[in-house]
């Protein structure tokens, strides 16, 4: 747990407004991304958190300061950071299979292997049945299923995700949440997930930065103590447990704070 | 839901607002509209409501039609109607699809080719006929040039807008999994915008008939709409009318065709939620 994967160093993103004026979404944001964990980057909207995502993705370039994934700066998007967004990215022209083998393919895998990581993945996502379907046929979380498998599939040394579970009602969303668990433990996946959801922060990361808006900066390092060492796959049982809604109440005033001083 | 269906709480109105009317419905106005257009045209025929010269009766235009066909050799104008329309179109469509789908890709193809090709969409084809005529003479090259002119920069813009929608997570998945430009263009961007190249095609190859009749109106000897200048000076309107005719259906099975086509290619569309 304790090497680190990723590090943002002094990150920072101006953007151009036109007329030589520039707007400073992130202003040097720093952490650091231990191998095999959980990282929540949490805050209002307008904090720049999906920008910093985008930022590690090689997405979006830093305006100053560096991102660097196992001590090389990124340069540009890679299979070795996969992402998976908010809204649908199925191709939709490919039977559920092919969407999941597809990052595979492109890059060089043999078929055979192809194949049994495919089935692999879409198993562990609970699509085994859904497998030789078109992403049409299904519903939105099943999509979003499809994308994660199809990220975890190719490989990356990191899973990024933007909020991933937002256009999903509540019930989809736990059950996703404790599928990120479960695949999180099972695969040992270094992720960084993005969300405004306190609840969804706190069940999910084993290390929360929150940054605070306008512009985005790193405002508090906060690490969930009463889960540490082992992760809480079941979100009824998470919130029974002694500091949840302590931590939960904090988090609260962290945001309001932000909101008010708008 | 169906409890409600049993006792229906409010009578249905023959007008809704965006409320679906059934199957039977819309074949039955289907029907009716087509029914009343026809049925008006023969009464008004049959009661010399109409001067008979200027608008023969149905089944004169019928019989027209029949007679071109079984003594005039007129299937031979239809085809040679058919093959310009197709001719014309693959070629548009062999240069507008790649270099649109390239446009809607890459901002700097679309910086150097926008500005000439949305100009080129404002002049109307037609007003190239004289100078075609004196380039290309009589042959089929001044037909072939005025369809390909009309067409190409209207599919050009269709297509590059339609490569513009695709959306930009799709692209940056592909970017995220590994993928370089080639296979971002090829495997992704391509086969996302293929439904929507099929549905520009069709609009446009619908158009490609319009300019037909254009051409082979102003300068041609053969072809649907050079037979119907040739009745005009006989003062055969039946024969007019029974090119209008096989133009308007020939339109309609292109458009059968096409949809056909669409359905045939992506199979995934039809299950949409």
């Amino acid at each position: 747990m304790s090497a680190s994967l990723l590090r943002l160093d002094g990150v920072c993103k101006d953007f151009d407004l036109g007329r030589g004026r520039s707007l400073r979404a992130v202003d040097r944001v720093s952490f650091e991304v231990e191998k095999s964990s959980i990282c929540v980057l949490l805050g209002p909207s307008g904090c720049g958190k999906s920008t910093v995502l985008r930022m590690i993705a090689g997405l979006e370039e830093p305006s100053d300061g560096q991102v660097l994934l196992q001590g090389q700066p990124v340069d540009g998007p890679g299979r070795d950071r996969g992402m998976v967004f908010q809204a649908y990215t199925s191709f939709d022209w490919m039977s559920v299979r092919k969407n999941v083998e597809f990052g595979m393919r492109i890059n060089g895998i043999s078929a055979a292997e192809r194949r049994e990581r495919a089935e692999h993945f879409i198993k562990l996502v609970g699509l085994g049945k859904f497998i030789d379907a078109y992403p049409t046929q299904l519903s939105g979380g099943m999509r979003q299923r499809v994308a994660i498998a199809r990220t975890l599939a190719n490989g990356p040394e990191l899973l990024l995700m933007d909020e991933p579970f937002g256009a999903l009602d509540a019930e989809t969303r736990w059950h996703m949440q404790e599928l990120m668990i479960e695949v999180a433990n099972e695969e040992q996946t270094s992720m960084v997930i993005v969300t405004h959801d306190i609840e969804e922060a706190i069940f999910l990361a084993d290390k929360i930065i929150f940054l605070s808006s306008h512009p985005g900066r790193l405002k508090e390092e906060i690490i969930p103590e009463f889960k540490i060492g082992h992760r809480i796959a079941d979100k009824e049982q998470i919130i029974q447990l002694p500091g949840y809604a302590e931590l939960e109440r904090k988090i609260m005033r962290l945001m309001r704070e932000e909101g008010t001083r708008e | 839901m169906s409890e409600r269906n049993l006792k229906p709480t409010r009578k249905r109105r023959l007008l809704e607002v965006r409320k679906a009317v059934s199957r039977r419905q819309v074949i039955l106005s289907a029907l009716a509209i087509w029914g009343l257009f026809f049925g008006a045209w023969i009464i008004s025929s049959a009661a010399g409501l109409v001067n008979d010269l200027l608008v023969p009766a149905p089944q004169q235009v019928f019989s027209a039609l029949y007679e071109l066909i079984a003594e005039r050799g007129f299937i031979g104008d239809i085809g040679i109607s058919i093959v310009r329309v197709l001719v014309a179109f693959i070629m548009a469509a062999v240069v507008a699809v790649p270099l649109g789908v390239l446009m809607g890709t890459f901002p700097a193809i679309e910086a150097f080719f926008a500005p000439f090709v949305s100009a080129w969409r404002y002049l109307p084809a037609p007003s190239f006929i004289p100078i075609l005529l004196m380039w290309f003479g009589t042959g089929e090259a001044p037909k072939l040039a005025l369809l390909f002119i009309g067409v190409i920069f209207f599919l050009i813009t269709l297509v590059m807008d339609a490569t513009k929608n695709v959306r930009r997570e799709l692209i940056e998945t592909a970017l995220t999994l590994g993928a370089n430009r080639s296979i971002t263009v090829f495997n992704v961007v391509l086969p996302a915008v293929l439904p929507d190249i099929m549905v520009a095609m069709r609009q446009m190859l619908a158009m490609t008939w319009t300019y037909l009749v254009i051409a082979e109106i102003v300068a041609s000897t053969t072809g649907i709409g050079a037979m119907m200048m040739r009745a005009r000076r006989f003062l055969s309107t039946d024969e007019i009318l029974a090119g209008i005719l096989v133009i308007g259906a020939l339109g309609l099975l292109f458009d059968i065709l096409f949809a056909a086509l669409h359905r045939w290619m992506f199979p995934y569309l039809r299950e949409k939620r």
